[in-house]
């Protein structure tokens, strides 16, 4: 596994992280505004990796899941990458519920399969598309994102395509987990960008902390 | 504790973090900057150096913010504590501000905002 030092400096790995707190922070703001709910957050960590590593990376995070859904979705601008939203058995179901008794009605002619897949879609945008905008924001980019893809309720490899990245790819792994404080739901948001963001992100990560020197 | 703003106290687990809130102090008025990277740290410098003002962050390891907040206000119930959080929901704000802290200011921060609530801060203390 590539040793972190090669791509980023301390410094700027520890610039990432606290972009990406600041991120996952307005992301759960954003949702506990429609979901009645306290997301519980964690101190997110950068790790770079050779991309063919990742998929065995993100398993050993899910490992105590026996099943999960996900939620993804690419962005790309200056910063581009892949926004890998995963959750644990049963968070859809426990979402769909949460929904239903926010909005005090539901949809109880809809199947439930199709509920769980909505409302996974609806709260992957929210999360991925208040972190990945919240991070191109402070750092002067702007993104645009392709539709998400949601799989609900699958093994980890049915749901990870293994051979979905590029394998002479490096990427940049931000990662936070989170729980909700009521319900039980809870998860991993993986942020992966690759070698093209890379000159980028250093020189973006220089400008943004200059404005504190 | 009264008077001026002399010792300040900064608790967050990211060097960065603790590098930017100090760029936004002012760095002519003599003061002097105690750093803890974590809640536990934090309250260990809290009672050995009884800050004027501490600035504290709330997603931390080891112990995060809301504990040290709770164990700070047991020890000094005075205590003046600026929580500095990227964890913008409500229920985060109102908690923190119920367990005792005196003001809550989202990240990252703002120059003007930090000065402001330090200008606050002063206020507070004069009346103590």
């Amino acid at each position: 596994m590539m040793d972190i030092q090669e791509v980023l400096t301390g410094e700027e790995t520890e610039i990432l992280q606290e972009l990406m707190n600041i991120a996952f922070g307005k992301s759960a703001a954003d949702l506990a505004q429609v979901i009645d709910t306290y997301v519980v957050l964690s101190v997110p960590f950068i790790k770079v990796m050779q991309v063919t590593d990742l998929p065995e990376y993100v398993k050993g995070h899910v490992r105590d899941y026996n099943k999960i859904s996900l939620v993804e979705q690419k962005f790309w601008g200056r910063f581009r990458g892949d926004a890998i939203l995963i959750f644990s058995s049963g968070s859809g179901k426990e979402l769909v519920k949460m929904l239903q008794h926010e909005d005090g009605a539901g949809c109880e002619s809809d199947p439930i399969d199709i509920l769980e897949s909505e409302t996974l879609m609806e709260v992957g945008n929210i999360l991925i598309g208040a972190c990945v905008g919240r991070i191109t924001e402070l750092l002067k980019d702007v993104v645009t994102y392709t539709p998400p893809v949601v799989v609900v309720e699958r093994n980890y490899y049915d749901a990870i395509a293994v051979n979905h990245f590029d394998p002479d790819k490096t990427a940049i792994v931000l990662k936070t987990d989170f729980t909700f404080k009521e319900g039980d739901v809870s998860g991993f948001l993986f942020l992966v960008t690759s070698n093209e963001s890379i000159k980028w992100l250093k020189e973006a990560l220089r400008l943004f902390l200059e404005q504190y020197e | 504790m009264s008077g001026t703003i002399k010792k300040i106290l900064i608790v967050d687990d990211s060097p960065i973090a603790r590098k930017m809130l100090k760029s936004c102090l002012p760095k002519d008025e003599g003061l002097e900057f105690h750093e803890a990277g974590d809640g536990k740290e934090g309250c260990e410098k809290y009672k050995c150096i009884s800050p004027d003002v501490t600035f504290m962050d709330l997603t931390m390891p080891v112990m995060t913010g809301y504990e040290a907040i709770e164990e700070i206000i047991r020890h000094d119930r005075n205590a003046l504590i600026i929580v500095v959080t990227a964890d913008v929901q409500m229920k985060a704000i109102k908690t923190v501000l119920d367990l005792g802290a005196y003001m809550v200011l989202r990240k990252p921060l703002k120059k003007e905002e930090l000065q402001a609530a330090l200008i606050r801060a002063q206020d507070t203390l004069q009346k103590v």
